[in-house]
Parts: structure tokens; C-alpha cells; sequence
């Protein structure tokens, strides 16, 4: 079974934010508005951080893209009380919205701050219900929860899922040509929109990917590897 | 009726119903019944986005009160294991209150963590669904477990008692009976019995007790992801906070009977209880200073940031409330120092603190001047010690004061560490939160009207509960302890 894992190069990030807005669209996120943003509640699935270092006219700025670190020691599942988010076979960690009890627990639990919570029942301004992701996989989780881009009831917890409804047309594909899903098979949508190519995704055990390549690069680093939660992101820094 | 007349002081409550008494029902039962449309119509229908919480507050006022509520409910296994695990017959007439106090306190507490879920409905998933390594299914365990105990130990402390009262009140006998279970045998060899398994009950709640609070700390505490939680030392804190506040609470409750529905207990009963509370403090104090010394010291950049702000920064007057006002002034009221020790004390203060502030007026910020921003400012080295310790010797001058009753002074003194003991709470759940490891902005938090409506409500909630259970039963055992 694949090692689904990113490699984001972070000499090659623009900032340009392309990845947020496409992970946006592709996971119906929901819609915050100014309002809500200033209170600090928008939900990003994929987001941008800025790191800006030393003091003018020395600073040094780096954007760092935050997905979900898909984590092989996953704090929040360590915590969740209801098994409402588990690490699934191929070892993403999957949210079940239908199983959720809106503890936040696991929010607290993440050290990548990768989570996030509807504070609100998900609402957009028209016209943005059209763009809603048509593309949904029929699939539910094993419990049979609803996951992935589906609209979120109010009050659960949510978060990047690699993009598991790709992975699953993916694994649909794989089977009806009587083979394992593999490397090369789907990449994420933030993966497919950077206009700089900086974001790799694929299979981190296979020697012939380029995730395996880079993700042993000496440029490779994790974030908070201290912490020992094996991040399955890798960034390429250094440049 | 002679009967009735000798037990009189202990059962006036249950018979009279005055002005007064409805009065304040009323009153709590508006204010319960508004906290309760208010979370309907907005936090149950609009959602938690009602409350101040955001990312990364995650957790607020609901889980502040969660905490400290576990915390509270330690007042009832103290007492309890005092009078049947040590023997200490004189407690034996507050027990049911302590115990009756626990009870409710570990009610309020789940109910506190049932208005922080997003989604209340699926609240059985707990059950359902409940996963074994979370530290939040152990406290789900450990809380029942000690309901369960609290409920056996309420019962059988009482059941002798509402026997009694089914013989002297006819009127009220379907009531007494329903309370008993229907188990009304009042054979000395029912009441031996009804002794041995409070003894037992008594041990076994000691250790169940240290358990919950542990398990409570360990929540916040066994997560790498929030340095400000991630010590070995919060458990063990919040066991020594749970038995100072839970002891304090105890101490209010019982002057509250005795003053209020003047139940006859005895002054030196409240006397001897303010002692215990004197000698648990300055073990809370010294944890307390164990923490911060190992932080500051150390000063590892992710934990130094959040003492910083919560010692001299943003949460400053909550983290000095809860030292001086529910520390220091508590332990020296209880202390009982006479007028004279108390005015040397604050002469040796000033003493001290005046060459310090002078020498050191970074770390004494005026507190004047934010008070006060128009007022022309004295330097912080003659502002401490001219206004900070006159008011804080004038306060002990009053609160102390030798002729007082012990349930007044001794009153005081709870009402101010429960206090200090719910600042406390609210600076351990609250700072860390909002220092995200990653750069991210830092986190705010402010409650909302929501939320302090709703808290308020479950407040008075738990008062309701309190006064009403004293119409239905005796609160003092009708036996002479």
C-alpha cells in the first residue's frame, strides 16, 4: 500500500496562494466572511504561513503552505474520544463529520494548528452553493460517516484530507485495471494548481517517485519533527 | 410532638417555607430559566460561534468552569473520609452537606462540558463510541464512577434520617419513602450495616478522588502540543487546588446554613475546618511557586512567552488576584494574627519592598496609572508600598478581625480562595491556548454575553439545587455527632 506523503519546495513557493483558493474550491471549505475572519474563525484546509525573520531593513520573509501533516503519530487521534478520526488503512487521517462530537479535543491535541472547527453552521454567499465541488465520491467511510469535501453539519471538527475523494476515484480506477493504486495515480488539488510546481505529492516508499527522492534530500526538513509526530509533509528549504 | 420539639433547630428548615426563601428561588429559578432560552435560541441554533472562542482559543469559559467544578466537588470525599475513614466524629454533622455540595458540583461540571460540545445530541457517542486511550473517556469514567459513589455515600449517610422524618411527618411520608429507595428498616442491625458500607465507601472514594483530579489535569496536561499544559507537575496541582477549593466551598456552604437558614452548627466546627484550609494553602502556594521557578528558570522560549504574558503581561490582574487576593489575604484571615502582628507585617513589607521596587522597577508595573491614566504618577517604589500594602493591611485589619465569628471571618476567607482558585483555573486553560507552537497569529480571547449569561445560569442552577435539596431533607444529621 502507498505512503501518501507531500514535498513542498519551499524555494520554488511563490506565495501566490494558488493552493489555498484551489483547496477551497475542491473541498467546498466553508465561507467566513470579514466578520468572522477578524475573530479569528476562518477554516483553512490548506494555508499560508508567514515567517518573517530579523528586523527591517535585515528581515528575511518564507511562506510556509500548511496542510494537514497527515502525522504517522497523529496527536489528535490519540486524543479523540469517540473515534470520530483515525488513521486509515493507507495511513491518512480521516475525519468522520457524522461521528464528531465537537469536543475540540483534538484541535487542542494538534500541534500544527491543521484543524478546524464550524463555529457556525456552513453557509456561502450566492453564487458560490453552485461551485460546489460536483465531483464527490459516492464512498463513505468505513463507519459510514460522511468525510472529505461534503457540506459539514454545524458544530464538527474538519480538516485536509490529501484529498481522499481523489484517492478514492484513483483506487476505483486501479481496481478496474486489476492493479494496486501507485504512485503517480492522483495528486491533491493544491498539488495540481501550483503554478510554480513546488508541491509534490505521491508515494513516500517507492524508490522510483519523486516524493521518495526529495522527501530524502538533504534539503528535507519537517515541521516540529522534535515533537516525534512523523509528519508525512516534507519542506525543501536551505536556498 | 416532644420529639419534634428537641429536634426542632435541626428541622425548621423542612417545615417552614417563608418570604424570603421563595423570594430567592424565584430569583434563581429566572435567572436559570433565561441562561436556558438564551442557549437555545443562540448557541444551540446559531452555533459556538456565539461564544468568544476562535482559533486557537479553542477552549473558554466552558471548560474553565468544567475544570474548576471537578475541582469544587473534592470537598465532599474530605470531609467524608475525616468522619468514616479517620474517625473524626466531630465533621460527622457537615458531612452531608460536603457530600451533598459534591454531588451537585459534579453534576454542574458535566453539564459544563455538555454546553462546550458543538454537538450536544451526539453527546451518547461518549458511550457508544467511547475510545479507551483518550484522556477524555477516562474522565468520563472516572467522573461516573465518582457520581456513582457520591450518590451511594449521599444515600446511605442519609437514609437514617429520612427514616426518621417519615415517622415524624406523616404528611410527607410518599416523599421520605421515594428518597429512602423504600428502604426503611431502622433495626440497629441496619444501621450498623448502613455504617460499614459508608466506611468502605469512605476509603474507596479517597483514591477515586485523587484519580479524577489527576485525570482532570491530565487532559491538559499529557499534550505535547500546549507547553503551557505539558507538565508533570498538573496533575498533582490539581489535586491540591481541588482540595483547597473543594474544602473552601464546604466552609461557605455550611456559614450559608448556619447564617443564612440558621441550622445550628456549632462556630468551632468552622473554626476547625478554616485549619485545614490554612495548612492546605501554602501547599497549593508552594506548587504554585515549584512551577514557576522551573519555567522561568529554565526560560525555554515556548513556555517562557505564555508566564510572561500571564505574570506581567495581559492576564497579569488575574494571576495577582489569585495570589494575593486568594492566597496570601485567605491564609492570614484564617491565621487569625492579632491587629498588632498584622500592622509589623506590613511595616516589615515595606520595609522589604521598598528597596526591591526601587532597585527592580521593571518587574513593579504601575498599577496606578493604569487604573488611573490622568492622575499625575508616584514612582512604583513608593506606590507599592504606600497604596498596595496600606489597602491589603487595612483588608487584613477589617477581615481578620478577633471578635468576629469564626463563620463570618472564616467565610470571608473560603469566599476569597474559591475565587482565587477559579482565577487560577482560568490562567492554567486559557493562556497557553493562545501560543501556537507554529507562527500563526496570536490568539485572543474575550467571552461573550452568551457565555457568561449561560454560566451564570448554571450557577444559579446549582444554588437551586442546593437550597431545594435543604426543604426535602435534614442538611444536619438529627443525631448529635
Amino acid at each position: 500500500m502507498p505512503r501518501w506523503g507531500m514535498v513542498i519546495d519551499l524555494d520554488k513557493c511563490t506565495a501566490c496562494q494558488a493552493c489555498v483558493v484551489a483547496c477551497r474550491a475542491e473541498n467546498t471549505v466553508p465561507f467566513a466572511g470579514p466578520e468572522e475572519s477578524a475573530k479569528n474563525r476562518p477554516i483553512f484546509w490548506m494555508e499560508l504561513l508567514a515567517v518573517i525573520e530579523g528586523e527591517y531593513p535585515r528581515v528575511r520573509g518564507q511562506f510556509i503552505p500548511r496542510p494537514c501533516m497527515h502525522c504517522d503519530n497523529p496527536p489528535c487521534v490519540q486524543v479523540c474520544p469517540v473515534n470520530a478520526t483515525w488513521k486509515a488503512e493507507d495511513g491518512l487521517v480521516v475525519q468522520d463529520y457524522d461521528r464528531c462530537i465537537g469536543c475540540r479535543y483534538c484541535m487542542v491535541a494538534c500541534p500544527y494548528g491543521a484543524r478546524f472547527f464550524n463555529w457556525y453552521r456552513p453557509s456561502w454567499p450566492t453564487p458560490l452553493p453552485q461551485q460546489h465541488n460536483p465531483d464527490l465520491s459516492p464512498h463513505r467511510l468505513p463507519t459510514g460517516g460522511r468525510q472529505g469535501p461534503e457540506v459539514r453539519p454545524i458544530g464538527v471538527v474538519e480538516k485536509c484530507t490529501f484529498c481522499i475523494h481523489r484517492l478514492e476515484k484513483a483506487k476505483q480506477r486501479a481496481q478496474a485495471e486489476g492493479r494496486d493504486v501507485r504512485d503517480g495515480d492522483y495528486v491533491t488539488a493544491c498539488t495540481q494548481t501550483c503554478p510554480a510546481k513546488a508541491i509534490f505529492f505521491g508515494d513516500l516508499d517507492d524508490p522510483t517517485s519523486q516524493v521518495y527522492k526529495l522527501s530524502r534530500s538533504r534539503r528535507a526538513v519537517r515541521l516540529l519533527e522534535e515533537l516525534g509526530t512523523e509528519p508525512r509533509v516534507y519542506y525543501l528549504s536551505g536556498g | 410532638m416532644q420529639r419534634i420539639k428537641s429536634l426542632e433547630g435541626r428541622l425548621q428548615p423542612l417545615l417552614r417555607i417563608g418570604p424570603g426563601y421563595l423570594l430567592g428561588v424565584l430569583a434563581l429559578l429566572a435567572i436559570v430559566g433565561w441562561a436556558a432560552y438564551v442557549y437555545v435560541v443562540q448557541q444551540l441554533r446559531l452555533g459556538l460561534g456565539v461564544t468568544g472562542m476562535n482559533t486557537p482559543t479553542y477552549w473558554g469559559l466552558y471548560i474553565v468552569n468544567f475544570v474548576f467544578f471537578v475541582g469544587l466537588s473534592a470537598g465532599g470525599v474530605i470531609v467524608a473520609s475525616l468522619v468514616h475513614a479517620f474517625n473524626i466524629e466531630k465533621f460527622k454533622s457537615v458531612a452531608r452537606i460536603a457530600e451533598l455540595l459534591a454531588l451537585s458540583c459534579l453534576l454542574l461540571a458535566i453539564l459544563f462540558i455538555t454546553l462546550d460540545l458543538g454537538r450536544p445530541d451526539r453527546l451518547f457517542n461518549l458511550v457508544r463510541y467511547g475510545r479507551l486511550g483518550s484522556p477524555l473517556i477516562w474522565d468520563v469514567i472516572v467522573i461516573s464512577t465518582y457520581l456513582l459513589v457520591s450518590m451511594a455515600y449521599g444515600y446511605f449517610g442519609t437514609r437514617l434520617d429520612l427514616v426518621k422524618c417519615l415517622k415524624l411527618f406523616p404528611s410527607r411520608r410518599w416523599l421520605y419513602r421515594v428518597l429512602a429507595l423504600g428502604y426503611i428498616d431502622d433495626s440497629p442491625r441496619a444501621v450498623a450495616r448502613d455504617r460499614k458500607i459508608l466506611k468502605a465507601l469512605a476509603v474507596i472514594a479517597l483514591p477515586l478522588a485523587v484519580a479524577l483530579h489527576s485525570v482532570t489535569a491530565w487532559i491538559l496536561g499529557l499534550l505535547k502540543a500546549k507547553p503551557g499544559w505539558h507538565s508533570a507537575l498538573l496533575g498533582p496541582l490539581f489535586v491540591i487546588s481541588a482540595t483547597v477549593s473543594g474544602l473552601a466551598l464546604v466552609i461557605l456552604a455550611v456559614a450559608f446554613v448556619k447564617r443564612v437558614l440558621k441550622l445550628p452548627i456549632k462556630e468551632e466546627l468552622l473554626e476547625d475546618l478554616g485549619r485545614l484550609l490554612a495548612l492546605a494553602i501554602p501547599v497549593l502556594g508552594y506548587f504554585l511557586f515549584a512551577e514557576l521557578l522551573t519555567v522561568t528558570f529554565a526560560a525555554e522560549p515556548t513556555k517562557i512567552a505564555i508566564f510572561e504574558e500571564m505574570i506581567v503581561g495581559k492576564w497579569a490582574p488575574i494571576f495577582w488576584l489569585d495570589l494575593i487576593l486568594g492566597l496570601v489575604l485567605p491564609l492570614v484571615i484564617l491565621l487569625k494574627p492579632s491587629p498588632r502582628l498584622i500592622l509589623a507585617g506590613g511595616a516589615v513589607a515595606v520595609l522589604v519592598l521598598t528597596p526591591i521596587a526601587y532597585l527592580f522597577p521593571r518587574a513593579f508595573p504601575s498599577l496606578l496609572s493604569r487604573l488611573f491614566p490622568t492622575v499625575a504618577i508616584l514612582p512604583t517604589w513608593v506606590e507599592y508600598p504606600l497604596v498596595w500594602i496600606t489597602i491589603l493591611v487595612i483588608a487584613l485589619l477589617v477581615l481578620a478581625h478577633p471578635r468576629w465569628a469564626a463563620s463570618t471571618r472564616v467565610g470571608v476567607a473560603a469566599f476569597l480562595v474559591v475565587l482565587g482558585v477559579l482565577a487560577e483555573r482560568f490562567n492554567i486553560v486559557v493562556p497557553p491556548e493562545l501560543h501556537p507552537l507554529l507562527p500563526y497569529p496570536h490568539g485572543v480571547y474575550s467571552p461573550t454575553w452568551v457565555e457568561y449569561t449561560i454560566v451564570a445560569g448554571v450557577y444559579a442552577l446549582g444554588i437551586l439545587f442546593f437550597v431545594v435539596c435543604s426543604k426535602l431533607f435534614p442538611l444536619v444529621e438529627l443525631e448529635e455527632g
